[in-house]
């Protein structure tokens, strides 16, 4: 099976776009629609095939990766680009999930999305994005995965925009794509920055290694050192957008606006992991940079104690998955930036089982509750849907690390790398666990709120509560089994760790040039303590929302008062720090000096017509007048010419 | 023979089309549509032919030069491309217009046609004269369809744009005639050498007329004042037209007759970048503020121009290509833009994108064309205007971070306004009650469709336009320069030093400007003195010109200060 194209790979969700596309275009005059099941057929066939396709090559895959050339992209004087793909132990692993997960919750939307006007239209978004995915992870140049990098924020602002009737949906498209804009040009101006350090082929993946290789053992690290920080800074700034970390996080929680299976997918499980990606490929590279190692953690690590905190207060079932989802992303950032570019990969791998398993339930309650998101609304669910509620509750056990599950594991992992980072060790492995906790109360607070306790909602909404149908049923229960299990692909304690050995052609080389200084302790002191914030987490949560009366739901589900303060602390930063100034600049141009040029283009105008005016009293019939101008202005000519030379 | 076919046969399809009925537009319009197909499958001849130029023809001598000037047409990569731009965006224009004014068709066809035979022939042009009528030609059917099919302001808007564009010009004609004074004849190479020979100061003066013309035309930031009200008030189909291919003008401008002819300080390449880069700023600030939906548009224009000329005075060796796809991709995507806001204003019957809205589900079809031409318009990548961009980024970080930076920057800022101007646009509910003007038809749909899918498959596979740039080749070269009677060897080394490479030019200019100036200081009134001609035969008979050469170069030397003085003397006066 060694002899599939890896191009055939992106080109299955492309081809799906394109018949999809095609549909919702020519179907969109009609009354009725296209026919949902055979949608929904195109719709999950091209993503499982892929998913198929990338399952045939990953089984035999030689150690140091399958390279393939399709064709030139860019060629001009200075830059060239092709589109080769780079299929390697981390592109494996991104991929497997990236289609497994994608072609999941595809099947998932079929039942969600039944009855919308715009179903074709969906599905070819969600192959378009699994299209761009593929090729961000299966990119061999950064230009390529740029590609990717772009098209997924293209499908997220078409995604989260897609009820575009309402204004608000789009404005929280907008949003995102213009945040993410921001990341990109630092992606972009990264590039720029690494081509004139290496020439045109050093956004090649390869090449940049070598390259490194070679600053390495000539010795000339110092010398390229700043330009490369300013690169690995841009890089990251880059990846704070695609993976909303600090401080241009303010679009995910807002993107929660787009249809629950594209929060899933694209807001948990994979595309705010490209940025983690990112820093994976590149980690030869970021191995030499400490400072900016160093930034990408206390960015990491304050992300996820600021985004654990934030969701403690939200009243939006899918917000409070929201911020989860960065506080986990933060963790992540954590891990590489103490260059544990494995445990950040594998956070990912769980992490996207669990979280696409939680949003997958949230979606069902909502759907349940035919568009409730407030949970001070919902309560006692475990009995009306209660393979939602396990499922749910699978993956809630899965995010606090509670032993066994598949969380416990990744996070397990990842403090312990923190821990033994170095002198600062120590301090980033008390916030991370302190984090944990957090984290274990306010999935707490989510599950008793909306399973437990008795329903608070309206009487006649209460009868329609029904469980979610089988096509959205099996996804749920298949990614709670992956919850569970998807922590022992790597498993330290119990000398199983697949998962690592696959990565370590990739990222090994990274890891091993950053030795960790640090006295050796045991690994099940960490298993312990990480235990024990979770059950700590736990009995607060039991604690205090057990059995509190909830305070009764009045207006919007947004925070009030200090909680708002600190949910939107950063939206306030960007309103200050970056929309107001445009605005003023922008004011300024139109208001000042687009007027002060209209009026010196006035003047001139006026100034001719003054003259013209002034010159137009000469025609008059005045004959004498006019005789004498005739004869001065021949005079002048005959001048000029005796002047010049004579040469007319 | 194709080269005379794209420029003239234009004039002689208006003039054909005068024989059409004016009422009834059935007959104008299918004679006005074969017309444009036509022109459309020359142009993609033209653009796949490479290379190729006509024969010299005398045209007529303007009294007080030297030299004759020559109807002389020539195609490279960059007019190729820009020929194919002017006639692929009037066959759409002719297409969109016919379900946009049902009277007076014929005549608005007549304009377009005219107007495309201008536009070719100034991107054909070999000769300065030539190139100029053309340039200044393209104004007048422009103005006079602004002026006949346009919105409320229209007669402001003509007057406007007219005014503007031919007085920014002014300068240039006499800048031109005076270089002509001096020259061989219009061609470029002998403006390049007859150039080197004025004193320092004088270049500048003509470089600065020159400038001007092409800054107005494009237009860079404080000569835009035409332009919003000018895109604004002229029909869409033709406003597609003047941001898509005549634009196009003042960057080929800059281009194919700056850079070769004038020796550039480094003073003047950093001041028309940052002028580049205000432009795209400023351009993208007014978009944000914009309600009127084609003033949006036409500041977005500005903004994507403002980009290409920062990319142009980068003078990075990958410019050329770099600039050639963002304006192919800005053409194409902006005249896509402005013929569905065309669209739009009939459906709608309003610019003002407060008073529209909910267009996608009203009219899903057009919003989904709509939409995707906003996205090619934000150069995502797998789109041409991405290649275009990124490449000029790469350009322009040859100068510096900083100018870079600022360049992202106007890439964010098309993200917040565009997105801005489809959400009002299609999004949302409609703002008001109104009645359905006229829909989009399939051949609308699909001419646009069409332009959508050549941005994307540019964007995969930009080398056909990067491979086919070869702006002056040898064949090329030797006819000027035999036409000019220099000799070959100085006509190629000058000629290469100024075109071909134009990172060279800036350095290697500069040591020239330097010698030249020292040279030209003390000649500014006075002829040469008999000591300094033979210091300068000593100086070229060491950079190994022989007699003859040297004879005629000092020849024409002084025939070059007689020339001046005469000049001068009727300046003064």
């Amino acid at each position: 099976m060694m002899n599939l194209p890896l191009w055939l790979i992106p080109l299955l969700p492309l081809v799906g776009t394109i018949l999809l596309g095609a549909i919702a275009v020519i179907s969109s005059g009609s009354k009725k629609g296209p026919s949902e099941g055979m949608v929904g057929f195109l719709a999950v066939l091209f993503p499982a095939l892929a998913f198929v396709a990338v399952l045939l090559l990953a089984m035999g895959m030689p150690v140091d990766g399958i390279r393939g050339t399709l064709c030139n992209w860019i060629d001009i004087p200075l830059f060239k680009a092709d589109f080769g793909f780079l299929f390697d132990g981390l592109s494996r692993i991104m991929l497997l999930f990236v289609t497994g997960i994608g072609a999941l919750i595809t099947l998932y939307s079929i039942g969600y999305m039944h009855g919308d006007r715009g179903f074709a239209r969906f599905f070819a978004y969600i192959n378009l994005f699994l299209f761009s995915m593929i090729v961000l992870v299966l990119g061999d140049s950064l230009l390529l995965t740029f590609l990717g990098w772009e098209g997924v924020g293209l499908c997220s602002y078409l995604l989260i925009g897609f009820w575009n009737k309402d204004v608000n949906n789009c404005k929280a498209a907008n949003k995102a794509f213009i945040v993410n804009r921001v990341g990109d040009i630092g992606f972009l101006l990264g590039m720029l920055c690494l081509v004139t350090v290496g020439g045109a082929g050093i956004l090649n993946y390869d090449a940049l290694n070598a390259f490194i290789q070679m600053i390495l053992t000539g010795g000339h690290v110092e010398i390229v050192l700043p330009i490369l920080s300013l690169a690995g800074l841009l890089f990251f700034i880059g990846c704070t957008g695609k993976s909303a970390q600090i401080p241009l996080l303010t679009w995910l929680p807002d993107a929660m606006a787009g249809p629950t299976p594209v929060s899933a997918l694209i807001h948990a499980a994979t595309m705010v992991t490209a940025g983690v990606y990112l820093l994976a490929r590149l980690g030869n590279m970021f191995a030499l940079l400490p400072v900016v190692l160093f930034i990408i953690t206390l960015i990491g690590l304050l992300t996820a104690f600021w985004a654990a905190m934030a969701g403690l207060f939200q009243n939006d079932i899918k917000k409070v998955l929201a911020y989860s989802t960065i506080s986990q992303l933060g963790y992540m950032f954590m891990a590489a930036g103490v260059c544990a570019f494995d445990a950040s990969i594998f956070h990912v791998f769980t992490h996207a089982f669990f979280k696409a398993a939680l949003f997958l339930g949230a979606g069902a309650v909502i759907h349940a509750l035919a568009g409730e998101q407030d949970m001070r609304k919902m309560g006692g669910m475990l009995k009306k849907t209660p393979v939602t509620a396990c499922v749910m509750l699978f993956a809630f056990f899965a995010i606090i690390g509670f032993p066994g599950f598949a969380g416990f594991w990744s996070k397990d992992l990842i403090l312990e790398r923190l821990f033994m980072s170095g002198p600062l060790g120590p301090a980033f492995y008390v916030v991370g666990l302190l984090t944990a906790v957090i984290t274990a109360v306010y999935m707490g607070r989510l599950i008793i709120l909306t399973f437990f306790g008795s329903y608070r909602g309206s009487k006649e909404s209460e009868e329609h509560i029904h469980e979610a149908p089988a096509c959205m049923l099996i996804p749920m229960v298949i990614l709670a089994i992956g919850a569970i299990f998807a922590g022992y692909f790597w498993a330290d304690s119990l000398g199983i760790t697949v998962f690592s050995d696959s990565l370590a052609p990739v990222v090994g080389a990274a890891q091993a040039s950053v030795v960790h200084a640090g006295a050796h302790v045991n690994p099940l002191i960490f298993a312990g303590l990480g235990t024990l914030a979770a059950l700590l987490g736990m009995f607060i949560a039991l604690k205090v929302y057990g059995s509190a009366r909830i305070p009764e739901a009045k207006g919007s589900s947004a925070p009030q008062g200090f909680k708002a303060s600190w949910t939107f602390f950063f939206d306030s930063l960007h309103k200050y720090c970056g929309i107001i100034p445009v605005s003023v600049l922008a004011w300024i141009c139109d208001v000042v000096v687009d007027k002060i040029l209209q009026a010196i283009q006035w003047t001139v105008g006026a100034i001719a017509t003054i003259l013209g005016d002034g010159v137009s009293t000469f025609q008059v019939r005045k004959v004498r007048l006019q005789l004498a101008f005739s004869v001065a202005c021949v005079a002048i000519l005959v001048a000029v010419v005796l002047l010049t030379g004579g040469t007319f | 023979m194709l080269l005379h076919l794209l420029v003239l046969a234009p004039f002689v399809a208006a003039i054909l089309m005068v024989a059409t009925s004016k009422e009834d537009s059935k007959s104008s319009s299918r004679l006005a549509f074969l017309f444009g197909v036509t022109f459309f499958a020359l142009s993609i001849a033209l653009v796949a032919g490479g290379n190729q130029a006509t024969e010299a023809i005398e045209w007529f001598r303007i009294p007080g030069c030297k030299g004759p000037v020559f109807y002389y047409l020539y195609s490279h990569g960059l007019g190729a491309w820009l020929v194919f731009l002017s006639c692929g965006l009037s066959l759409v224009a002719l297409v969109t217009a016919r379900n946009t004014f049902h009277k007076n068709y014929r005549n608005f066809a007549i304009g377009i046609f005219s107007l495309m035979g201008a536009m070719n022939g100034t991107f054909l042009s070999a000769d300065a004269v030539l190139f100029f009528f053309f340039f200044e030609a393209m104004v007048i059917p422009a103005a006079v369809m602004i002026a006949g099919f346009g919105g409320k302001e229209k007669t402001k808007a003509a007057m406007t744009f007219a005014i503007y564009t031919l007085v920014g010009s002014a300068p240039m004609m006499v800048a031109l005639w005076y270089l002509l004074t001096v020259a061989d004849n219009s061609l470029l190479l002998s403006l390049a050498i007859a150039l080197q020979s004025l004193p320092a100061s004088t270049q500048f003066l003509i470089l600065l007329s020159f400038l001007l013309a092409f800054l107005v035309k494009t237009p860079i930031f404080p000569f835009h004042g035409w332009q919003a009200i000018t895109y604004a008030e002229a029909p869409a189909p033709l406003s597609a037209i003047l941001t898509g291919a005549m634009s196009k003008a003042g960057v080929f401008g800059f281009i194919a007759w700056i850079l070769p002819i004038f020796p550039l300080s480094m003073t003047t390449v950093n001041v028309m970048l940052w002028l580049g880069l205000v432009t795209a700023v400023y351009g993208g600030l007014m978009a944000l503020r914009a309600n009127d939906s084609k003033k949006l548009l036409a500041f977005s224009s500005m903004s994507h121009l403002g980009l290409a000329v920062a990319g142009v005075f980068s003078l990075s060796e990958a410019m050329l290509p770099a600039v050639l796809v963002l304006l192919i991709a800005h053409g194409i995507s902006a005249g896509a833009q402005f013929f569905l806001m065309g669209i739009a204003e009939r459906m709608t019957g309003t610019r003002d994108i407060n008073l529209m809205g909910g267009l996608a589900s009203r009219n899903p079809v057009f919003s989904t064309l709509f939409g995707f031409a906003a996205i090619m318009a934000l150069a995502i990548p797998g789109t041409a205007g991405f290649v275009g961009e990124f490449t000029v980024l790469l350009s322009i970080w040859d100068m510096g971070p900083l100018p870079a930076v600022v360049a992202g920057f106007c890439l964010i800022l098309s993200a917040a306004y565009m997105l801005r101007f489809v959400q009002k646009v299609i999004f949302g509910k409609a703002a008001r009650e109104y009645e359905d003007g006229t829909r989009m038809t399939a051949l609308e749909g699909s001419s646009i469709g069409v332009m959508v899918v050549l941005l994307l498959a540019f964007g995969f596979h930009p080398s056909c336009i990067t491979t086919s740039l070869h702006l002056f080749d040898e064949d090329a070269i030797e006819e000027m320069s035999k036409l000019s009677g220099h000799d070959m060897n100085e006509a190629v080394t000058a000629d290469s030093s100024n075109v071909e490479g134009i990172e060279a030019d800036a350095s290697s200019v500069e040591s020239t400007e330097g010698s030249e100036a020292s040279e030209n200081a003390s000649e500014e009134v006075r002829p040469m003195k008999e000591d300094e001609l033979r210091q300068l035969d000593s100086t070229l008979a060491a950079a190994g010109f022989d007699e003859k050469e040297r004879a005629s170069i000092i020849q024409q030397m002084n025939a070059t200060d007689a020339e001046q003085a005469n000049a001068e003397a009727t300046e003064n006066e």
